[in-house]
């Protein structure tokens, strides 16, 4: 059956342009790198507790069998036991949260930020306002993908240029600089994701929720909707265009003058 | 036989308990919002303030607004960011045009970051507290009166106030 | 398994045949079997609509569906799978094995028992027609947030009202095990002699009694939101959606276990009789399990995030929900502890209960990684957590329940099962289920958020790899339903005790039982 797979999995034509990514991306901000060391500490602890029981469990299902003549103990309880193995998972978990808890604070904790940028979430695109320069503007999925999307639309998705996580008005934002994110919603509840910034937090009507983020280098980081939002909530990409801070500044500038000269 | 009986009214009673819970949790969340500043909300009601108490602290606020549901409204902050002392009452106010031809009724909801210290940003006027009536094509203008509290910590230096603008003119006529 | 249990009515005991018979039957076995039966059509059902998915998400690009059916496909999956398949399967064996096990003729309320199955099929017919209504079935995902479920179409106040039906259904169905429980135990009978299986189903119940009632107010308040003006969710009016997600977890967490406590009941019976070995720490078992039912109720947030709780909040419940990997860890321990140095055989159900702890175990790891709130951030609503609740199911729940069908099948009808067969069920089963769901962890770290009908091309290996699983996962279990047929076909007898290792009251009794089961109540020491 595996054999079979791997054939049909060869003769995909993703398979030349995918990648096997398998893990969750570090990212460029402090809250990401938190979340991706705490996500590592985690999965470790987890794979070293697997070891232990599933090889016990091996050990005894190989030496302790029937057909190998193996008969069977008589014990059934021990008081001791029960408590040791209730103590040892607990003092690990009052070790991991420790450094989840310190996590957490600093993952919430917004103030002194610079920018602000108000993210609202519509179905389906996101409106962005930058608080401090007066400055929105909508951004929604790229025509080539939305084309690409429809159901037959005969055209391979391959083809086209990061199919889905494309947008029309890209979102820049300066390096180095803590940026406050205010996120609500218009309609119903969506969540603004972009992994390598760090976590996501909900788009919700009526209400405002808050994160931050840090980006330290410079790029072209992508994300989507992650709420179920409607029959769109797939073709919701955000694209973030961090660049150095006085390329940031110039770029805001521009966005007034266009805003200015639009209004005249 | 009548131990089965016990059994039953006794569960019959935790079914009905449990589904009244129901809707005593929504109570209950509105206590629990309070007390933690879930979801950033504000005193719904009028605050008296008898006396300023004026200190020499500064905090940023700024203010912001959205439209739900797309609704044919313009709905915008005068002032988008004020820098006030705490303990001073201030005045400011959002803009309401309604771009259809129709008399439209409109309820705004507040809500505030960093949301646990919400209960400190307190209105003395708002209209948020009711319903606004707004005729075709006119522009209103929708008054706050407000302080920050003297017990907001030290170290908040921001505060920002959000308005949704929902459109409520079904809700009206279906009264 | 109908014609076997004709023959050995008693002669006092005149019921109507045909359908008529199972339309009013009163009997637990009958009864039982009616829930099995259902439950098994409905694993088809929902599995059909699974296979949909991901035949969509096969390759990128839209090809099979349009993105709003697609949205209705995965909300009824998981409706059926939940309320149709998991749930009414486990009710099944309360009604076959609970009186068999506790020495008691039937259940305590056999009228009652008859309504809660029969409004099943009513309530189904009803969710399942919405689909072919013009605006379409529910479609904002099986947890109904609003405002999105506010905005669907002529198919929510059905949906709405088949879902109270199935919270009927349970409550009663709970009821009744707590009552035959509690009240028809034989005469020396203990609480803390009682087989685990019956523990297990006991806290079960009263997980159901706590928690439906609040299933039913929160989609009470959806109803009242959508056609008589109430603003518990909407914001213009005061409410608030966040709260219903709060009223809607505080069902759904116990739920989950309302999924899954049966299951460790028929795994804890099932690996101490094939490692011809008592229990390891049945007393502990209990209280873990009795422990995870109270913990369940305290952890609900930690569905819910990224919905902006304030610090302490996420603290408070990243704490609870780690502290249930405790009683939780002490379970898998217990049962591996059982296995040590026994005599151990591999028959089928034995396989699924061994596959059933290694699998649960990995739903349990990444659940574990799940509580913790930094890094839920970024796992939150992927399809990491499709993995984990997926693991937790269906090689969770979903195996157990497989495993006591094999394991009971024989003392039910009276007849084996083809012991070869059911090997092979069962490796293509966990062979396919691990094809199916691994991968989903992988594309989930990686970034492809849930129920998307379309994803971009770099998750394009993953999720031809899951569908490829899947569609194997459901074409094996056509195998699981030859064998059942079969078996039923069969004209040899199985013996009464059918597992040299199996301890109980049921193994007493003859195979198939008699219609009713312990007339003269048996005694324990």
């Amino acid at each position: 059956m595996r054999i079979l797979t791997t054939l049909l999995i060869a003769s995909f034509p993703g398979s030349i342009f995918a990648d096997w990514e398998t893990n969750m991306p570090r990212g460029v901000t402090p809250t990401s790198e938190i979340a991706y060391d705490i996500h590592m500490l985690i999965f470790y602890i987890t794979v070293v507790i697997g070891i232990l029981v599933f090889g016990a469990m091996l050990y005894s299902i190989i030496y302790h069998r029937k057909s190998v003549g193996h008969k069977p103990a008589s014990f059934h309880e021990s008081t001791k036991v029960e408590i040791i193995w209730t103590v040892i998972p607990f003092i690990i978990l009052v070790g991991m949260a420790i450094p989840a808890t310190k996590a957490l604070i600093l993952m919430e904790d917004t103030r002194d930020s610079e920018i602000t940028l108000k993210v609202t979430g519509y179905q389906w695109m996101w409106q962005y306002e930058y608080l401090e320069d007066d400055v929105s503007f909508f951004s929604k999925i790229d025509t080539a993908s939305n084309t690409a999307r429809r159901l037959n639309s005969g055209l391979d998705v391959f083809e086209v240029d990061d199919y889905l996580r494309n947008v029309d008005n890209v979102v820049v934002l300066p390096t180095d600089t803590k940026i406050r994110i205010l996120l609500t919603a218009s309609d119903v509840i969506h969540a603004w994701w972009v992994p390598e910034l760090g976590g996501k937090k909900d788009a919700i009507p009526g209400y405002i929720n808050e994160m931050w983020i840090d980006i330290s280098k410079p790029g072209i980081y992508r994300g989507q909707c992650a709420e179920l939002c409607g029959k769109d909530h797939g073709f919701m990409p955000i694209v973030v265009k961090a660049v150095p801070k006085d390329e940031y500044i110039k770029w805001v500038s521009i966005q007034k003058d266009e805003k200015i000269a639009k209004n005249r | 036989m009548n131990t089965y009986k016990k059994t039953y009214i006794a569960l019959t009673f935790a079914v009905l308990f449990m589904f009244s819970f129901s809707y005593m949790l929504v109570p209950l969340y509105d206590i629990f919002c309070e007390i933690t500043g879930l979801n950033g909300k504000t005193n719904q009601e009028r605050v008296i303030v008898d006396k300023e108490e004026i200190t020499d602290r500064y905090v940023t606020v700024k203010f912001t607004s959205t439209v739900a549901n797309s609704a044919p409204f313009n709905f915008e902050p005068i002032d988008r960011e004020m820098v006030v002392r705490v303990g001073k009452v201030n005045n400011t106010f959002y803009t309401l045009t309604n771009n259809s031809n129709t008399i439209k009724h409109a309820t705004a909801s507040p809500s505030v970051v960093p949301g646990e210290h919400a209960e400190y940003f307190k209105k003395i006027e708002c209209f948020c507290f009711s319903q606004q009536q707004i005729n075709g094509l006119e522009t209103k203008e929708l008054p706050i009166q407000f302080v920050v509290d003297t017990d907001l910590p030290k170290n908040i230096k921001t505060l920002i106030l959000s308005y949704t603008m929902f459109n409520t003119t079904d809700q009206v006529g279906s009264n | 398994m109908s014609t076997n249990i004709d023959k050995l009515h008693d002669d006092h005991h005149h019921t109507p045949s045909g359908i008529m018979r199972w339309i009013t039957t009163t009997n637990h076995k009958d009864i039982g079997t009616l829930y099995l039966w259902f439950s098994l059509l409905m694993f088809f059902i929902g599995g059909f609509m699974a296979l949909v998915i991901r035949a969509e998400l096969f390759q990128p690009g839209l090809q099979l569906v349009i993105p709003g059916f697609f949205n209705q496909m995965t909300t009824m999956h998981a409706l059926i799978m939940i309320f149709g398949a998991v749930m009414p399967a486990f009710v099944g064996l309360a009604n076959w094995q609970i009186p068999l096990m506790i020495g008691a003729p039937d259940m305590a309320l056999p009228r009652l028992n008859n309504w809660s199955f029969w409004i099943l099929p009513f309530a189904f017919t009803m969710m399942i027609s919405t689909l072919f209504f013009e605006s379409g079935g529910p479609a904002a995902g099986w947890t109904l947030y609003p405002p999105l479920s506010l905005q669907g179409g002529d198919s929510m106040p059905f949906v709405i009202l088949s879902i109270h039906m199935l919270g009927l259904s349970s409550i009663l169905g709970a009821i009744n095990v707590i009552a035959t429980i509690l009240n028809m135990r034989a005469p020396g009978m203990t609480l803390m002699k009682m087989p685990i299986f019956v523990w297990t189903w006991l806290i079960t119940a009263f997980l159901l009694i706590a928690a439906m009632p609040v299933l039913a107010g929160a989609i009470t308040m959806l109803l009242t939101d959508r056609f008589f003006g109430t603003t518990f969710f909407t914001a213009s009016g005061g409410g608030d959606p966040v709260m219903f997600q709060h009223i809607f977890w505080f069902f759904g967490h116990p739920e989950v276990y309302i999924l899954i406590l049966p299951a460790f009941g028929i795994i804890s019976t099932i690996i101490p009789a094939f490692s011809r070995k008592k229990l390891f720490g049945y007393d502990s078992m209990v209280y873990a399990t009795a422990s995870i039912a109270l913990l369940s109720f305290v952890v609900w947030a930690h569905h819910m995030f990224t919905v902006g709780m304030p610090l302490a909040g996420e603290i408070f419940f990243m704490l609870t929900t780690m502290l249930i990997a405790v009683p939780t860890g002490v379970k898998v321990f217990n049962w591996v502890a059982t296995m040590w140095r026994g005599s151990m055989t591999f028959e089928t159900p034995m396989l699924f209960a061994i596959a059933f702890i290694v699998l649960f175990t990995i739903g349990g790891f990444s659940g574990l990684m799940l509580a913790m709130v930094p890094a839920d951030f970024q796992y939150h609503d992927t399809y990491f957590v499709v993995a984990h609740f997926h693991y937790v199911l269906v090689p969770g729940a979903v195996f157990a329940i497989i495993a006591a069908v094999y394991y009971w099948l024989p003392k039910w009808t009276g007849k084996m099962y083809d012991e070869s067969l059911g090997k092979i069920h069962f490796w293509l089963t966990t062979i396919f289920v691990n094809l199916t769901f691994f991968p989903m962890h992988f594309v989930g770290l990686a970034g492809m958020p849930r129920r998307i009908p379309d994803y971009a091309v770099q998750f394009a290996d993953f999720n031809a790899i899951a569908s490829v699983g899947a569609f194997g996962f459901g074409l094996s279990q056509l195998m699981f339903v030859y064998i059942l047929y079969k078996t039923l076909k069969k004209d040899v007898t199985a013996e009464d005790k059918v597992w040299d290792g199996a301890e109980g009251l049921e193994w007493t009794l003859s195979s198939p039982p008699p219609y009713h089961s312990f007339n003269v109540a048996p005694k324990i020491d």
